[in-house]
């Protein structure tokens, strides 16, 4: 009776011991100093990396490591600063998991890359660049500065993207854009919705495609458009009154649509093969 | 032997075999193994471009003058072999600069057979919607397969567990890339169409580019 307390006893021990040691992150902090518009690049395996705007001259890394699988692999040439997981023999999705916290100078240029994310951007005016297959990708409150995000299967958010050069690629991810405008913003999707919400700017092209994604556009009636709509066998909808004008293909009711609104100031493309088309009132 | 002392003998592991201390490292490194696995397959992707023709030697020409520019080649080089010479040190940093330069040696050589191959005149209004309605002809279905087929065997052998979802998303884009060229073939004069056949191959390029990424899980 004695010895199966004993081992009842032990075997607890060694499970609360097992619990702690897998629980205990390991975080690791480095400082770089940079001048301005530094260049940044974060590459991750499994994780997040955030990236937010801080001192006019630093770079700090946090770092929180899952186990002892992982290292990070940190170096800087000048302005510019790398830094990348990396992974040992049998790491797993867990134990090489690290998630970064990172500051930069708000005029940074910052390129972060995962495979499973998310990646978070915000409050910079640097150019901005995201990488991952299946990681989330949410970017806030950039200006003056090139947005590119690429994933295959995560969901893209933009939200307060002003005067931007915005490129977004997903394969199969839903893309949303909120109050986004600038001389370039282009999305390109297989399979992912696209929504956007905003008044379009006043010098932009706006270009939206998704071979069987929906689309779905909200702009204020005060919105300067020039647009044209179709899907080859899916159906659009307009919500606006608009101006006629020409096309350089056939305007077939229910699956295309094109025209002017207001002084046309910015030209908005929405093509899809399957996808639905909405052109909606906010 | 550790990594550095691997990847300087890369490209002799890649064309020849591979003794026991080789072959105990690419075992118990998943960055040389997976490195291998890459190299492996773009060397299979550059045989099989040559054997549809030799592009113009202005080709070879650009891409050298870029790899040298990136500091990758030193000696003049006289073939079209994409992968640096073997005393040279290797680095991760030249993989991205010569895939690169396969996709667009690629792309102008399908560019070329394209405008090479006579046409009636009427569908042929400008140089660059020849170029795009061509694609699928400068490639047969059965070479895109072999090319879906190897990726999903490099992807299955590194993350096995990723290896549907590549397939879903390849099967995505090859309808995707189906339907554009269909819709541009007809309609030649339609910009828009065109331009949608290029977003396509973006898609697809995407999803190999994704798939032979470092970072993948």
């Amino acid at each position: 009776m004695e010895s199966a307390q004993r081992a009842a006893q032990l075997v607890t021990v060694a499970i609360l011991a097992t619990t702690i040691c897998a629980s205990a992150e390991i975080r690791k902090e480095f400082r770089f100093t940079v001048g301005p518009r530094a260049t940044v690049s974060v590459t991750n395996q499994y994780g997040r990396i955030s990236v937010k705007p801080g001192s006019s001259n630093q770079v700090v890394v946090v770092a929180s490591l899952r186990s002892d699988r992982a290292e990070i692999d940190q170096s800087q040439s000048g302005n510019r600063v790398d830094i990348i997981s990396h992974l040992f023999f049998e790491a797993t999705a867990d134990t090489g998991r690290v998630d970064y916290e990172v500051t930069v100078p708000a005029d940074a240029s910052v390129t972060l890359r995962s495979s499973t994310g998310p990646l978070q951007a915000e409050g910079l005016h640097g150019d901005v660049v995201l990488e991952g297959s299946q990681a989330n990708i949410d970017v806030r409150d950039i200006s003056d500065a090139h947005v590119h995000a690429k994933t295959l299967n995560g969901s893209v958010t933009l939200s307060n993207i002003h005067n931007g050069h915005v490129e977004v690629t997903s394969v199969g991810g839903d893309v949303t854009l909120n109050r986004v405008s600038g001389p370039q913003v282009q999305v390109n999707s297989t399979s992912g919705k696209i929504r956007y919400e905003g008044d379009f700017g006043n010098s932009g092209e706006y270009y939206l495609a998704s071979h069987s994604g929906d689309i779905e556009a909200s702009a204020p009636n005060d919105a300067s458009i020039d647009v044209t709509a179709r899907s080859v066998r899916g159906t659009v909808e307009n919500d606006f009154p608009l101006e006629p004008k020409h096309t350089p293909f056939v305007v077939k009711a229910g699956s295309a649509f094109a025209g002017t609104m207001n002084k046309a100031a910015s030209s908005v493309r929405l093509f899809s093969f399957s996808g639905k088309i909405h052109l909606k009132k906010r | 032997m550790n990594c550095e002392q691997f990847q300087e003998i890369l490209p002799e592991v890649i064309d020849g075999g591979r003794n026991v201390e080789q072959e105990t490292h690419l075992q118990s490194c998943p960055v040389c193994s997976g490195l291998v696995a890459d190299l492996s397959l773009i060397s299979q992707e550059a045989r099989q471009l040559q054997e549809f023709a030799d592009p113009a030697p202005r080709v070879w020409n650009a891409i050298e003058i870029a790899l040298r520019r990136e500091g990758l080649i030193r000696e003049p080089r006289l073939g079209p072999a994409l992968l640096p010479p073997v005393k040279h040190r290797w680095s991760f940093a030249w993989l991205a600069p010569v895939t690169a330069a396969a996709l667009v040696a690629f792309g102008v050589f399908v560019y070329e057979r394209g405008a090479r191959e006579p046409q009636p005149v009427a569908q042929v209004p400008t140089a660059a919607p020849a170029a795009v309605t061509n694609l699928q002809t400068g490639k047969s279905q059965k070479s895109v397969n072999n090319e879906d087929q190897q990726l999903l065997e490099a992807v299955g052998s590194r993350a096995p567990t990723m290896q549907a979802a590549y397939a879903s998303n390849l099967q995505n884009v090859n309808a995707y890339i189906r339907d554009a060229e269909e819709s541009a073939q007809a309609d030649p004069n339609d910009e828009e169409a065109q331009q949608v056949v290029m977003d396509a191959y973006e898609q697809r390029a995407t999803v190999y580019e994704m798939a032979l990424d470092r970072s993948l899980p």
